[in-house]
């Protein structure tokens, strides 16, 4: 089923294009500063693992201009996990006390200071003494699961049981199969390396705080501050500016606790904006992932069974239990078993980021199919056209079904909503001519003098949201002159959230984009909008959007059945006018019907619809993708260059194309950095991050890659609004596999990301 | 803490500066312009590029003190030179989705409108050069190279029409 749309579908302008190419939009780190407002500079651990023995702040509340310090003698203690779910909270690292006596990592929070100005916020830190003593660190996540490795904290093991999925029999899986494929993949460190500095402004009037801040998550923070300080929600109120990137990076954050504390201490507005350094090397990274593949196929293609061991990295506080909901559902089998095991290190603490769990086990998952293909001797496009994912499969490793389980002690199954994967491969193959190019495993497609060539493909998964991110409440008022006030909880971080949702209001409404306007980011007027992840906006949050605009268009309706002396059902709205369908010129605009008082009111209506809506799990609905790349690989210098790269997308119904246009381009140059060159160098000896800036972390330029092509298979999603499914993180998923699998051909070697010349050198020596 | 006077959009502004404040700072922070982003402090990422005499300079590696009688222009001064209309960059940017979160967007124009005035007709690889040293951690590159090239176009019809 498809319906006929007249906003849906079109590449309007974003609806705050025009702050942001004037320099008006106000990120946190623009907003104006606040009456006696001072800042605050973090004093920082240079010890990957200790013990705060002493500590004298003396000298820096006595230099003029200190209005307080904190440190962990402050005792600021989170009594509660946050957001009221089962669900360890891993944007805050959940770990106690805000600042800790005992230190976990380089960049770890010793004290916080705020003066009058930045200038002297940070001579009063130079001021404090700290006397460390140091304790055995631990870097390697292997080495952290063993029983007499170092603690990386004192609240709780290094790793905790794994969390488990399995269905079938996975014993009886392996012993059915003609071959079984195993494989372990460890990839690099990836940093979210937005370009905007994570700020904000704490200020306490009473017992009430409020918070300034850019983020993608302003009720996770809401919940997260009450339950941290221990007061009613309506004593926090968190405004949420927009990001400047995002990636999963600007969630809630220790760094915001802290000022709220300080600012208390202060009794003053407090503000602390980070450096550089800081946004790289304290708030969050990717999980490093260390994972364990094994497939069982038949010899005529057909995958059998599949189990995984996946270890994540978490750094020192990120969280021990956290199964990724997205885990790379690419292939149906009779048999698997997956298994997730979170481990503490001593070094920058990780976390979700942009294609989270997926980036990660699909790769994993693709170069052992890849394997699999060779071992049979079969077409990789072909392997992946017999065992795909379809349409109605299940979803054995879903986290609703870990949630059920915790929270109801049931099993209940979800089941695949839409799936386009087929139309993705096989269009993917054709624009890159798969068909003339692949010439088999190992094997460059073509070899001129120094330089070979190799194509490589790989698909992915990723979800449209998951039910327990939590219902969204959602209002569309509509003004006196036919425009409309949409009120929203999504976040603003490049996604055009704005923009897409009330695209989807303008459709329901009968009316164009521009009449819509955006009201978001204060956690007092929106109602709930669960953190905008997991790529939940178009397929999860939109589902309430619509529901509020039919509920305003109800009325509306009704209103002008009163105006037009006809039956509700018989009217509809287009072109911001109500009519009578079927006789269209009896008809009224929406203006005047809004501003025209009604005989019996004796007053013009006002409009006001409204929808709460949580999402029923059983049905879940994933974006699909298949990338496929061309690299030349020059054999005398070791570089690798790519030639082509084609990006297929299953996104449902594109409601922006231009919008998703860019998501996808935004994954492939995220992907291409995590593939190449963005790798977070931890130094060995002391855990400290080697590369914190641009100059050493090398994020990709405009003049570093070819543009990819860029296509979009517009699988109707019968659950979706108009439907659509997500985007925004599926983006990055496909990417690396589809250039591993490139180099692989080229040379003969597998390598994995980041793939730098040096790997590449080896393996071509190895070769020869 | 030494007295300057700075001349950004033709205005002028008396601000009070240590030695070793960066322009980007001082205009941010002191005389209130946001526009002008902050994003490496190091002159790696192009966000806080602005006209120095004319010229496309990364705002963050200059002093401010230096630029005291200097003409400064920032991305809040491209509509005033228009005559208070959005500059044919602007418009291109914005219709053809030349930007994702904003950040870099100022940066990127700045440095375009450069372009322009002195290649009113670049190749692509041209406007690739020019914005070379801006990142966009969005990975937007395709539809700002589009926004800069239909921008040059616009902006030569309307000389022809002239």
């Amino acid at each position: 089923m498809t319906t006929e749309t007249s906003v849906v579908g079109k590449s309007l302008p974003l609806l705050d294009a025009y702050e942001k190419v004037t320099g008006r939009l106000k990120y946190a780190g623009d907003l104006p500063p606040m009456h006696h407002m001072h800042h605050a500079k973090v004093l920082r651990s240079p010890y990957a693992h200790a013990k705060v023995v002493h500590i004298d702040t003396s000298a820096a509340e006595a230099l003029p201009g200190v209005s307080a310090v904190i440190t962990h003698k402050d005792d600021i203690t989170g009594k509660k996990k946050t957001c009221g779910s089962p669900w360890h909270d891993f944007s805050f690292n959940f770990r106690g006390p805000m600042i800790s006596p005992e230190v976990c990592y380089v960049g770890d929070e010793v004290a916080v200071v705020s003066a009058v100005d930045e200038e002297i916020a940070k001579e009063a830190i130079k001021l404090i003494e700290v006397e460390y003593e140091e304790l055995p660190a631990v870097f390697d996540m292997e080495e952290a699961m063993k029983e007499d490795a170092p603690q990386v904290h004192p609240w709780g093991p290094n790793s905790l049981p794994p969390s488990l999925f399995e269905w079938g029999d996975i014993g009886k899986g392996f012993d059915e199969a003609d071959h079984i494929i195993e494989n372990r993949i460890s990839l690099g460190n990836q940093q979210h390396a937005p370009l905007d500095r994570n700020a904000c402004i704490a200020h306490w009037e009473g017992g009430s705080v409020s918070l300034w801040t850019s983020t993608q998550a302003l009720f996770w923070i809401r919940d997260a501050v009450t339950d941290f300080f221990e007061l009613s929600p309506s004593k926090v109120r968190v405004y949420s500016t927009p990001t400047g990137g995002s990636f999963g990076l600007w969630w809630g954050n220790n760094f915001m606790l802290l000022t709220i504390a300080i600012a208390r201490k202060a009794r003053r507005p407090v503000r602390l904006v980070l450096t550089r350094d800081e946004v790289q090397t304290t708030v969050k990274r990717r999980e490093k992932p260390l994972i364990d593949a094994k497939i069982g196929i038949t010899k005529d293609g057909k995958m059998v069974s599949q189990s995984y061991r996946h270890l994540m990295d978490n750094g020192a506080y990120g969280n021990k239990f956290d199964p990724y909901q997205s885990v790379a559902d690419i292939y149906t089998t009779e048999h698997g078993r997956v298994e997730f095991i979170g481990v503490a290190t001593n070094l920058l603490p990780a976390g979700c980021m942009r294609g989270v769990g997926d980036l990660t086990l699909a790769y994993a998952i693709e170069q052992t199919v890849d394997m699999a293909a060779e071992r049979v001797n079969m077409d990789p496009v072909e392997f992946h056209l017999k065992n795909h994912w379809k349409t109605g499969d299940i979803c054995h490793t879903s986290q609703e079904v870990v949630f059920a389980k915790l929270l109801f002690n049931k099993n209940p199954t979800v089941e695949l909503t839409s799936s386009g994967l087929a139309e993705c491969i096989t269009r993917g193959a054709e624009t890159i001519d798969w068909k003339n190019k692949w010439k088999g495993w190992g094997t460059p497609s073509g070899v001129d003098g120094y330089k070979i060539r190799g194509v490589g493909m790989g698909i992915s998964t990723h979800i449209s949201g998951l039910a327990f991110f939590g219902f969204n409440g959602i209002t569309v008022k509509v003004n006196p002159d036919g425009t409309m006030a949409l009120t929203t909880g999504i976040g603003r971080m490049g996604q055009a959230g704005d923009t897409t949702q009330a695209m989807v209001c303008a459709e329901v409404m009968g009316v164009e984009l521009e009449d819509i306007s955006v009201v978001d980011g204060d956690s007092e007027v929106c109602g709930h909008t669960m953190v905008t992840f997991g790529s939940n906006g178009m397929h999860m949050v939109a589902r309430a959007t619509k529901a509020a605009a039919e509920h305003a268009k109800e009325q509306v309706l009704e209103y002008a059945a009163k105006h037009l002396e006809a039956n509700p059902a018989d009217l509809d709205i287009r072109n911001r006018r109500v009519f009578v369908k079927g006789s269209e010129e009896r008809g009224v605009t929406l203006k005047e019907l809004m501003s025209t008082p009604i005989f019996e009111y004796l007053a013009a209506p006002e409009v006001i619809g409204s929808a709460s809506k949580g999402v029923e799990f059983d049905k879940a609905g994933k974006m699909m993708m298949a990338d496929f790349a061309e690299v030349e690989i020059d054999t005398r210098t070791a570089q690798m260059k790519l030639i082509k790269f084609v990006a297929v997308h299953d996104s449902g119904t594109i409601v922006n194309p231009a919008v998703c246009e860019n998501q996808v381009a935004g994954g492939y140059y995220q992907s291409m950095g995590f593939s190449t060159t963005e790798h977070l160098v931890f130094d060995d000896e002391t855990g400290a991050i080697l590369n914190p800036n641009f100059m050493d972390y090398k994020l990709m330029g405009p003049l570093d890659m070819p543009d990819p092509e860029i296509m979009f298979e517009e699988v109707y999603d019968e659950h979706g609004p108009f439907g659509a499914k997500g985007i925004g993180e599926g983006v990055t998923c496909a990417v690396p596999i589809a250039i591993s699998n490139a180099v692989y051909n080229a040379i003969g070697v597998r390598l994995d990301p980041p793939i730098t010349p040096d790997k590449i050198l080896q393996a071509l020596k190895s070769k020869s | 803490m030494n007295a300057i006077n700075l001349k950004i959009n033709n205005e002028h502004y008396d601000v009070l500066v240590k030695p070793h404040w960066s322009l980007a700072y001082v205009i941010r922070e002191k005389v209130g312009l946001t526009g002008t982003k902050t994003g490496c402090e190091m002159g790696t990422c192009g966000s806080c590029t602005l006209l120095l005499d004319g010229k496309p300079v990364f705002s963050c590696l200059r002093m401010a003190i230096d630029a005291q009688g200097c003409d400064i222009r920032t991305i809040e001064g491209v509509e005033e030179e228009n005559n208070g209309e959005l500059h044919p960059l602007q418009e291109a940017f914005i219709q053809d989705h030349g930007m994702q979160c904003g950040f870099c967007t100022p940066g990127m124009i700045i440095a375009a409108k450069h372009l322009l005035e002195h290649n009113p007709d670049p190749t692509e690889l041209e406007v690739r050069e020019a914005i070379g040293g801006h990142l966009c951690r969005c990975g937007t590159y395709i539809r700002i190279v589009r926004s800069i090239l239909n921008a040059a176009e616009a902006m030569r019809n309307a000389q022809a029409r002239q």
